[in-house]
């Protein structure tokens, strides 16, 4: 294996000392609370075969395995008409809508995929591009459609970001969402400007953010001492005219056609007829001629997009939150933009180089202060748990508790997300807290149902309205086997779900929790024990 | 209130979780409320997420009004037959909000036109020359929606304008502001946090049983809870589910219960008239709760209509309209019309000039409606020119310049809740900019 990493000086020594022992087949490269941290940022939680696993690797070596595991993939949906009246005329089984006009069936395998598929890491740096690039269900209803959409970050979670700003740009699912696809012209018959909606969200929230950033992600501060804007409403009307002639492209027998039938295969298709001709104005003080065209508009566009020195500390800054920690330091996000602005090769955008500078990053591997971690947002909580457990599941009880915890998979309220990367700590402002945006009173009760309802002894029956369904349990057995010894209960828990960092006072309280349990219900107490530690604050928080 | 008290009554709750929560809610209903006027008052906050078009929530009827309107708006312009009028005025509303006239007949509701997030009275000119002088980050949603939500424009806050009442009110173990749409900014305070509900289901932990109370393991985990943590994150979390479990023994029943008001919502399956059934069934419950003084938080989204408007608005001011009039009878019928205000807000309007797909853009000031037994029906504030590139718009697709400002509405509503003059400036910290600080909605 060759080293590619060349930002971070400090471990490259060890790292490469320690690549020789891996060769050399010596122990085990990463201790079991290490591989289990590690794996609680790198995929969807560490099961007791991914840590085995894990510990024959270092750090660096795991994520080059993974790098290289082909996509699970969403095969098998397909293109249905997007009249439902159509799809599922009169006479349909009562499930068809539900399967072909409603994202369950992408929803529940989404849940199996990452209980089960082996590229763990790919599949959870997509589902962070996809809380940082949204769609939602709210519009994208069809299954097949989001299954698309989606598969743009499972195809580019290794690649490049311009890429996926590119493929992101001119998914027909995104054009819908936000508005691009149809967007015509100025016409002054009807009155109408270009739509600027996926102008001003693709600046916003995909590419570069609302100030100028310095490559730490802290706002670069004016004479006034204040942010600075990174663009105008003059730069949203600029990219609201490049992003003009585009429609859906036709299914196969159907001629072009602008604007045409909803399509979401494909990518959308440029009109110049319907391509605004005039000059733009973009970001960085470039102005596009006049008469490009709609596909050399676009590029030029992209490229202005992703050429703009924020892309790398304001994308950097949110994949660390979704992977690491709420609070990154200036210096670990300086550290991953510089990465995301040159890769070993000098190359920009490359997901790699800034996958490894995020997850081997020092900040990453050992707390920086008191106030590391993140809340896990319930799609997380709930991998995280069934995984640790060796639990099953067909992924229906699955995408309803995240549902009911305000994480319906791929379907949030808006562009905006679940919630933002910039919420405050609730009860300390000075901190970010994000997923603190779904975590209130209500969904708190809701996730201790949650755990109640996958420790109950026959879990989750299959639902007799999905073929195939196996329903979700979790196997208590083992569990029992140590429940008359509660110390050592409380100390495979400790390992199995804290990674052996259990503070003294959750001991306490799991111990005492299973000693008011008499001795001979062993189901009780393991069902108390892991009942206990789910709902604690510290298994709430990877920290 | 002693420091010494607020002190052993914080590590009381601190340490309470859900238990004999009943025996204390008389002592909190004495603690609570340093507000003016002894009777029970509510705000409830309906907002309207992703930027309501009101230039279709109002439009003018009088002939040069409207003309004006369709002029501009184009192929988003409503028929002026089709608008409901509101009698005596030269407004009607968006046909699908009908049921709102009874309210206005009644002489309950108030039209409060082009208000928005401003730093200070000014001028197109004054928008034109200085970047300064502006919010920040206008036309941005999740800028305009925290900036409604805590009047303040010029940096990010912390706080939201009802949680900075509720810190005057102290906390409780139900907090006065209640949240029936997710967590907001708008009632977080300093030293208190909004509570936030569901719109349907219980509202407990679960897996301790039917008496947490007496289960050894859940004294554990409240004492677990209790015991602190260092790391801020951890701690964050511990309070969230404290606050729950204090607030859980006496708002469980009543949000899970029947209520003499349900009939009114009969028919209306969508989530707004859930929320707000909640709400009217937290205040039918006030004196079990404790409560002298709430502020509701409720929500509708989808307004961000770039395209399709005219269909899209339309279904959302269906579910709208009837569960706004359901509330009011709601009020009316449990004899506290004349306590509870309501009153919309919502990210920004929207831009008159149509944009390509049959929706409209991202604006600033817009028209908001303020209703209730004890407001003074009628219309307040002025009404923009509908011109583009006019003297209300700062660019040239009908973005209004806002006439009178989130304070300034606020404020309003604050002192009839029973904030004192000399506190408005703690919850509004911008509102000495305006020389008036009550809109007059309350005579």
């Amino acid at each position: 294996m060759k080293l590619v990493q060349r930002s971070s000086s400090r471990w490259v020594v060890p790292l490469a000392l320690s690549i020789l022992a891996a060769t050399a087949g010596a122990a085990p490269l990463m201790s079991e609370p290490e591989a289990r941290r590690f794996l609680g940022q790198t995929s969807f939680g560490p099961t007791e075969g991914s840590v085995q696993e894990a510990q024959h690797y270092d750090r660096a070596g795991w994520l080059e395995l993974q790098f290289a595991k082909q996509s699970a993939g969403y095969n098998g949906f397909s293109y249905m008409d997007p009249n439902p009246s159509v799809g599922c005329p009169d006479g349909s089984p009562a499930t068809c809508k539900r399967d072909n006009y409603s994202l369950f069936p992408l929803q529940t395998r989404f849940f199996r995929n990452a209980l089960t598929a082996d590229d763990q890491l790919r599949q959870r740096v997509a589902l962070a591009l996809s809380e940082i690039l949204v769609t939602s269900g709210d519009t994208i209803r069809q299954p097949y459609a989001m299954a698309n959409y989606q598969r743009i970050f499972l195809d580019n979670a290794f690649g490049n970001y311009r890429d996926i700003l590119y493929a992101v740009t001119l998914s027909p699912a995104m054009g819908d969402y936000l508005d691009m696809v149809n967007n015509d012209k100025p016409n002054p018959k009807k009155g109408s400007e270009p739509n600027e909606n996926y102008a001003r969200e693709v600046m916003q929230l995909f590419s570069i953010g609302l100030t100028q950033l310095n490559a730490d992600g802290t706002p670069k501060l004016g004479s006034d001492g204040k942010p600075q804007p990174s663009y105008s409403q003059d730069t949203v009307e600029g990219f609201a005219h490049v992003f003009t002639g585009w429609a859906y492209a036709p299914r196969p027998g159907e001629n072009p056609r602008f604007p045409g039938r909803k399509n979401y295969d494909g990518v959308m298709l440029a009109f110049a007829d319907h391509h605004d001709d005039g000059s733009k104005q973009l970001l960085s003080g470039v102005t596009l001629p006049a008469g490009q065209g709609p596909q050399q508009d676009l590029d030029a566009a992209i490229d202005n997009l992703f050429n703009h020195p924020n892309v790398g500390p304001f994308i950097g800054r949110q994949l660390i939150q979704q992977l690491v920690t709420s609070n990154p330091s200036p210096a670990y996000v300086a550290r991953v933009a510089a990465a995301f602005n040159h890769n070993a090769q000098g190359k920009r955008g490359d997901m790699k180089a800034v996958l490894r500078a995020i997850l081997l990053d020092p900040e990453a591997q050992a707390a920086s202060d008191g106030n590391f971690g993140k809340l896990r947002e319930p799609i997380l909580q709930i991998t995280h748990f069934m995984r640790a457990l060796g639990g099953s599941s067909d992924g229906v009880y699955l995408r309803q508790a995240a549902s009911d915890m305000q994480q319906p998979v791929f379907d949030p309220p808006s562009v905006f997300n679940f919630y933002t990367p910039n919420a405050a700590l609730p009860g300390n402002p000075s901190l970010k807290g994000p997923p603190f945006g779904i975590y209130g009173a209500s969904t708190a009760f809701n996730r201790t149902g949650f755990f109640n309802t996958v420790l109950s002894t026959t879990g989750v029956a299959p639902a007799k309205d999905v073929p195939g369904a196996t329903g979700t349990r979790i196997d208590l057995t083992r569990w029992q086997t140590l429940a008359a010894n509660p110390s050592a209960l409380v100390a495979e828990l400790n390992r199995v779900l804290l990674g052996g960092t259990m503070s003294a006072a959750l001991q306490t309280a799991v111990y005492q929790a299973i000693q008011a349990q008499p001795v001979s219900n062993t189901l009780g107490r393991a069902r108390t024990a892991l009942f206990m530690v789910a709902i604690s604050p510290e298994y709430s928080v990877e920290h | 209130m002693k420091p010494d008290t607020l002190w052993s009554r914080r590590r009381f709750l601190g340490g309470l979780g859900g238990l004999a929560l009943s025996s204390q809610t008389a002592w909190l209903q004495a603690l609570a409320a340093p507000l003016t006027g002894g009777d029970y008052r509510a705000l409830v906050c309906v907002f309207l997420y992703g930027g309501n078009d009101s230039n279709n929530m109002l439009v003018p009827t009088d002939s040069a009004g409207y003309a004006a309107y369709q002029t501009a708006r184009g192929s988003l312009a409503l028929a002026q037959a089709s608008l409901t009028p509101l009698n005596g005025s030269n407004f009607g509303l968006h046909p699908s909000l009908a049921a709102l006239a009874d309210i206005w007949n009644q002489g309950k509701l108030a039209l409060q036109f082009n208000v928005g997030t401003l730093l200070k009275p000014m001028s197109k000119a004054d928008y034109l020359a200085s970047l300064a002088s502006r919010p920040l980050n206008l036309f941005s949603h999740s800028d305009q929606q925290l900036q409604w939500q805590s009047a303040v424009y010029n940096q990010p806050s912390a706080t939201g304008w009802a949680g900075r009442i509720a810190d005057l009110q102290g906390s409780a173990a139900v907090p006065p502001v209640v949240s029936v749409a997710g967590n907001a900014l708008f009632g977080a305070g300093a030293n208190t946090a909004s509570l936030s509900v569901p719109a349907s289901g219980s509202f407990v932990i679960r897996g301790f049983g039917n008496t947490p109370a007496s289960n050894p393991a859940f004294q554990a985990y409240t004492q677990l809870l209790a015991a602190g943590n260092s790391n801020a994150e951890l701690a964050a979390a511990a309070q969230v589910m404290q606050q729950g479990l204090s607030a859980s023994a006496s708002l469980n029943p009543v949000l899970t219960g029947t209520s003499s008001v349900a009939s009114l919502f009969a028919g209306q399956t969508g989530s707004l008239a859930q929320q707000l059934l909640q709400v009217a069934k937290m205040i039918e419950a006030r004196n079990s709760i404790g409560a002298t003084r709430h502020i509701f938080f409720v929500s509708l989204g989808g307004f961000d209509t770039h395209a399709d408007q005219l269909n899209r608005q339309d279904a959302l001011f269906k579910q709208l309209g009837p569960a706004l009039k359901a509330f009011y009878d709601a009020t009316v019928q449990l004899g506290v019309a004349n306590n509870v205000t309501t009153f919309t807000a919502s990210d920004f309007t929207r831009t008159l000039q149509p944009a390509s797909g049959g929706g409209s853009d991202h604006a600033w000031g817009g028209h908001h409606l303020v209703f209730g037994g004890a407001v003074k029906g009628g219309s307040y504030g002025t009404f923009p020119q509908l011109v583009l590139a006019g003297p209300d718009d700062v660019t040239s697709e009908g973005r209004w310049l806002p006439t009178t400002s989130v304070d300034q509405l606020g404020a309003t509503l604050a002192r009839w809740y029973g904030v004192s003059e000399g506190d408005l400036g703690k919850v509004f910290p911008n509102l000495a900019a305006f020389s008036k600080t009550n809109m007059g909605y309350f005579g």
